[in-house]
């Protein structure tokens, strides 16, 4: 078959503009496949992970924006105490938009041992000793600083607060680089005195073998009766609960990335239908001259797996560079949704395109086989 | 033994509610090395003979034996591998294949055959030289005129040395100069190569070419006047 590549390649190009657009269009159609996989992917990997199941979060009960979450930080010295419990990160968020929006920012203050010790981040430049140094210095994502073009040094204003970015950090967790990191004091003091001796939340990290729902059920029950009452769930529910409007739109536009795929079906194989109408005499003749039906069929075939391949390759490529250097994210409520590229997605794309070559040829490879050579060579 | 054979061969068409039946118990001998047009009126039914003998179209019933083989008898996919060896067919209308080069459309056939690389480049441009076409190799054929097409059709039908050649009307569509170099070039692969040759022809001068003539009437295959007989027949 190797020896027939330059036919089926002159093949593709004597009808270049039509195979071109083919191209393109699989192309477009893939790029959007991937871009949806990767909002998929983004919220899966936020709801779904380990460290979503095993910590907690403590919110005010009966609040939802971060905003209007406020729970004494002195909350914390009494859970550090409970059974089950390792550790609990008083952390303040701020954010500049809590409605769903692709370019919130998102504040979280918290102190800087905890934050070195539960947040799993590496700083690309900048360092640490300038974080701690600075009261109001920030610790950036690299997709915020991507997307804001901000580098080490610089001073931003969001809002009412204004911080000097002290590092820019990377992490395994896509989420983490939509973030921005504070101290937790020059959070509570950033916009007046009201919000000092409060936080947002606790983040409550679990001893070995520790039963997340009876923990929350006990920290709740210990608070029921406080100043404020509390709603503790695992960090998986509590962002599965914070993005429910969010995720319900990701589940419905994950049709979206089957229409896509769809689409490249009906585009290829019409192109395919098109080429092989066009060329029912060449067939015919390749038959006359010993090529059999299965051998016509593979020609086919592999014409159609082509025209799929190389533009749903070009689209995964586009595709994942784009992901890669927009660091777009959607967020909100403070809970951040970072589109990522990932091999998964590039993987299930390139599958999809050869799948989809492969079944589009079909049809029209069949038809292409099953010539009668003498009305075939007849034909116009 | 004969090189082709076609034992008692039926073709029949529906043309709506009417049968036509182009051959009807036909038998024909030829010999290795025979070259032999057939002559007869538009729709007698020579191409379709043609067709059978180079095994594209099927047979009602008869036989037809070709080197030995009962061609009747293949399957599909096993028809088509002894065309690839066995036949080289010229077209009328020549049917290079329009992306590929003249090296490219002689080489298509040798594509099929196991055979290396150096080997297949060899026979390519012997097949070429044959045809005078050495210096268009690299030309499409939309670069060339009528007669340098058929040059390369004959190229192409000739390179595998296939056991027989079919020609359907190959200067149908030439001026006579381009007519008198083909059916040169047909004769000199008779001739020189030594291939047995079928050509179907409806012009007298160019089936005088020919060693032998045959015409197909009304169903019927016709030599020096006299109809074609069973081999049985002629031998008793």
């Amino acid at each position: 078959m190797f020896t027939l590549v330059p036919y089926i390649v002159k093949s593709l190009w004597r009808h270049r503009t039509r195979s071109l657009l083919t191209i393109s269009g699989a192309g477009v159609a893939l790029l959007v496949f991937c871009f949806v996989g990767s909002v998929q992917h983004g919220l899966f990997a936020l709801t779904e992970n380990q460290e979503a199941g095993q910590t907690l979060i403590v919110f005010q009960e009966n609040r939802f924006c971060p905003q209007s979450s406020k729970l004494p930080q002195d909350y914390a010295r009494t859970l550090a105490k409970q059974p089950g419990i390792a550790d609990v990160l008083p952390i303040m968020v701020f954010t500049n938009n809590c409605r769903a929006s692709l370019d919130a920012i998102v504040f979280q203050g918290m102190p800087t041992d905890q934050l070195k010790k539960w947040r799993e981040i590496e700083l690309e430049s900048g360092s640490w000793d300038g974080f701690a140094r600075q009261d109001d210095a920030a610790l950036v994502g690299h997709a915020v600083a991507a997307r804001r073009n901000l580098a080490t040094g610089d001073k931003f204003t969001i809002g009412d607060i204004t911080v000097v970015v002290a590092g820019i950090f990377s992490s395994s967790s896509a989420a983490e680089e939509g973030l921005i990191y504070t101290h937790l004091d020059f959070l509570q003091r950033a916009r007046g005195q009201s919000d000092v001796g409060l936080v947002t939340q606790l983040e409550v990290h679990l001893t070995d073998g520790a039963d997340p729902d009876v923990v929350a059920a006990a920290i709740d029950a210990e608070f029921h009766a406080g100043p404020v009452a509390t709603t503790t769930r695992t960090k998986g529910m509590f962002q599965a609960d914070t993005l429910a409007d969010l995720a319900e739109l990701i589940g419905f536009i994950h049709w979206l990335g089957y229409a896509c795929v769809g689409l490249v079906l009906s585009l290829v194989a019409t192109t395919t239908v098109m080429s092989v109408q066009d060329r029912i005499k060449e067939h015919a003749v390749l038959q006359t001259l010993g090529f059999r039906p299965f051998k016509i069929f593979r020609l086919v075939v592999t014409e159609s797996m082509l025209l799929s391949t190389i533009g749903g390759g070009l689209g995964v490529i586009c595709g994942m560079v784009f992901l890669a250097w927009s660091g777009m994210s959607v967020a909100a409520e403070g809970v951040t949704i970072a589109f990522r590229p990932s091999w998964d997605i590039a993987i299930q794309g390139a599958i999809a395109s050869v799948a989809v070559g492969l079944l589009a040829g079909v049809a029209p490879a069949w038809q292409a086989a099953r010539t009668e050579i003498v009305p075939a060579l007849r034909h116009a | 033994m004969s090189l082709v054979e076609l034992i008692d061969v039926n073709k029949e068409f529906k043309s709506g509610e009417e049968t036509i039946r182009p051959l009807d118990g036909i038998h024909l001998t030829v010999e290795e090395g025979d070259f032999v047009s057939l002559m007869g009126a538009s729709g007698s039914g020579k191409s379709t003979l043609l067709n059978l003998v180079a095994g594209i179209d099927e047979v009602n019933s008869g036989h037809i034996l070709v080197g030995g083989t009962d061609i009747t008898q293949l399957s599909r996919g096993k028809l088509a591998d002894w065309r690839a060896a066995n036949v080289g067919y010229v077209f009328q209308t020549h049917n290079l294949i329009p992306v590929l080069t003249a090296y490219e459309n002689v080489e298509l056939p040798l594509l099929l055959l196991p055979m290396s690389a150096v080997e297949r480049r060899k026979r390519v441009e012997v097949a070429l030289a044959a045809v005078d076409l050495t210096n268009r190799a690299q030309h499409y054929p939309r670069q060339m005129s009528g007669g340098q097409e058929q040059r390369v059709g004959i190229a192409r039908a000739i390179v595998a040395n296939p056991t027989i050649v079919v020609a359907d009307e190959p200067t149908g569509s030439l001026d006579d100069d381009t007519t008198e170099q083909i059916l040169t070039l047909l004769q000199r692969v008779n001739h020189e190569l030594g291939m047995t040759l079928l050509m179907v022809t409806h012009d007298a001068d160019a089936a005088a070419r020919a060693t032998r003539i045959l015409h197909l009437e009304r169903g019927q295959l016709l030599e020096n006047g006299q109809p074609i007989m069973p081999r049985a027949l002629r031998t008793a």
